[in-house]
């Protein structure tokens, strides 16, 4: 019954209807000047929020438990394998005895929240604030609050990653093959979001920003929740080069 | 079949051409939400192209999902806040000729249910007010979206003028952003005038 994400997808398809074609769309943003140097900095990776369903012909989503799970394993285990590939210390968050569980998890969504305001309205450049497009920079963050999370001392950065996936209905695909025959109705089936994102630890900055509303790989199964963790980490600063694999 | 044909006409719909979001100075600022609202903000807001109703209008700093601020610009009786997303399943609460300026937090809170998934919400306090020279309700309240799970605050004013509904509601995530942006709108909703 996500509602509010139904509409937004809808705007993202009427901006898409003004010409501003999905390519050119930005997936990837970050704070002017930002680096990362390998070997420099220690990175904590937050727990991932994942979220797998279904898509009502109506374009509701709807939940999947067996899914989430299965998608939370796969992740995990991709996440596991991708941790020593990122040119610096990374770290799995550990809220040990700070009790601040509860709040870092407010943090994730708030990660989410901005993220998604980031493709809205600065990775769509058609439909930038007209406040942020003067300034020609990224700024955004969660707020300098989290540089006193006693949990999270000793990180330079956290990166921080969302999962939402809804896989259309029976419905929902037949609604897609009829929209064509509508001129200019294009309706789409599925939702594929990821987030992945660095915050700079000492002031709230998003400093980077990987994010798209149209993901590859199905995470409800190892290999896909594979290529999705590799997408979602794609450009990760202060990785060491690599050439692509095969395949993609 | 039938949902079909709304999730078709619900994609049709969204299919018509987007305009620009739009730049807010400083300065008067009348017919906000095609109505009598004016205003005198004095810091810079983005006023989005997206319009959720007839006479709403929405002004954000960082995105909507950051910082809102919606005006609600004389929903006459018999209208819902926001356009329905689904009329015969999913009613909104439509304004009345008989409602009380007590009304408006528990109209706010049901279409928020209803709308946007809203799964718990709270009206923290409620006092009176005046909205450009009219008996007003000014109220505070606590929310959460089943969709993106972050805990939100609001704060609003609202007033019935000539049978119309007048209110303006200014919502943020309650870590780090409602404490941001609040005295700003604050301030805007200290020009605000009917």
């Amino acid at each position: 019954m996500k509602i509010t994400w139904f509409l937004r997808a809808a705007c993202a398809v009427a901006i898409a209807a003004t010409g501003i074609s999905a390519a050119a769309q930005e997936k990837t943003g970050n704070k002017p000047g930002f680096t990362l140097a390998p070997g420099t900095a220690r990175i904590v990776l937050m727990r991932p929020t994942i979220w797998v369903g279904e898509q009502s012909t109506a374009g509701m989503p709807e939940p999947n438990a067996d899914w989430t799970t299965q998608a939370r394993e796969n992740i995990a285990r991709a996440l596991a394998d991708a941790q020593t590939g990122l040119g610096n210390v990374v770290i799995s968050y550990d809220e040990d005895a700070s009790g601040e569980g509860a709040l870092v998890a407010e943090y994730s969504h708030l990660f989410g929240a901005v993220a998604e305001s980031v493709i809205e309205y600065q990775f769509f450049s058609g439909n930038r604030l007209p406040t942020k497009k003067r300034k020609d920079s990224f700024d955004w963050g969660v707020g300098n609050g989290i540089a006193g999370l006693k949990s999270l001392e000793g990180g330079d950065y956290a990166l921080f990653i969302n999962v939402h996936d809804e896989y259309g209905s029976t419905g929902r695909k037949i609604l897609q093959i009829v929209s064509m025959f509508a001129p200019g109705a294009g309706v789409s089936s599925g939702v594929h979001k990821g987030h992945a994102g660095l915050v700079d630890l000492k002031t709230g900055e998003l400093v980077w920003l990987n994010a798209d509303w149209e993901m590859g790989g199905d995470v409800r199964t190892a290999e896909g929740a594979a290529k999705r963790v590799r997408q979602l980490l794609e450009g990760f600063p202060g990785r060491p080069a690599e050439a692509p694999a095969e395949g993609e | 079949m039938t949902r079909l044909l709304i999730g078709l006409s619900m994609g049709l719909a969204a299919m018509s051409p987007a305009a620009a979001n739009s730049l807010v100075s400083a300065g008067p600022r009348p017919n906000i939400a095609g109505s009598s609202f004016s205003a005198a903000p004095v810091d810079e807001w983005n006023r989005l192209s997206r319009k959720d109703g007839k006479n709403v209008e929405i002004w954000t700093r960082d995105g909507d999902q950051l910082n809102k601020v919606t005006f609600f610009g004389g929903i006459p009786s018999g209208k819902p806040l926001v356009r329905e997303i689904d009329k015969k399943r999913q009613p909104l609460p439509k304004v009345a000729a008989d409602m009380l300026i007590t009304d408006i937090p528990v109209m706010l809170e049901s279409t928020y249910r209803i709308q946007y998934a809203v799964s718990q919400m709270d009206i923290d306090s409620q006092e009176p007010a005046t909205l450009g020279g009219h008996k007003a309700i000014r109220f505070t309240y606590r929310f959460a979206r089943e969709d993106d799970g972050v805990r939100r605050k609001g704060e609003a004013i609202g007033a019935f003028v000539g049978g119309k509904l007048y209110l303006v509601t200014y919502e943020a995530p309650a870590l780090y952003f409602f404490d941001k942006d609040v005295e700003k709108y604050r301030k805007l909703a200290a020009t605000l005038a009917l």
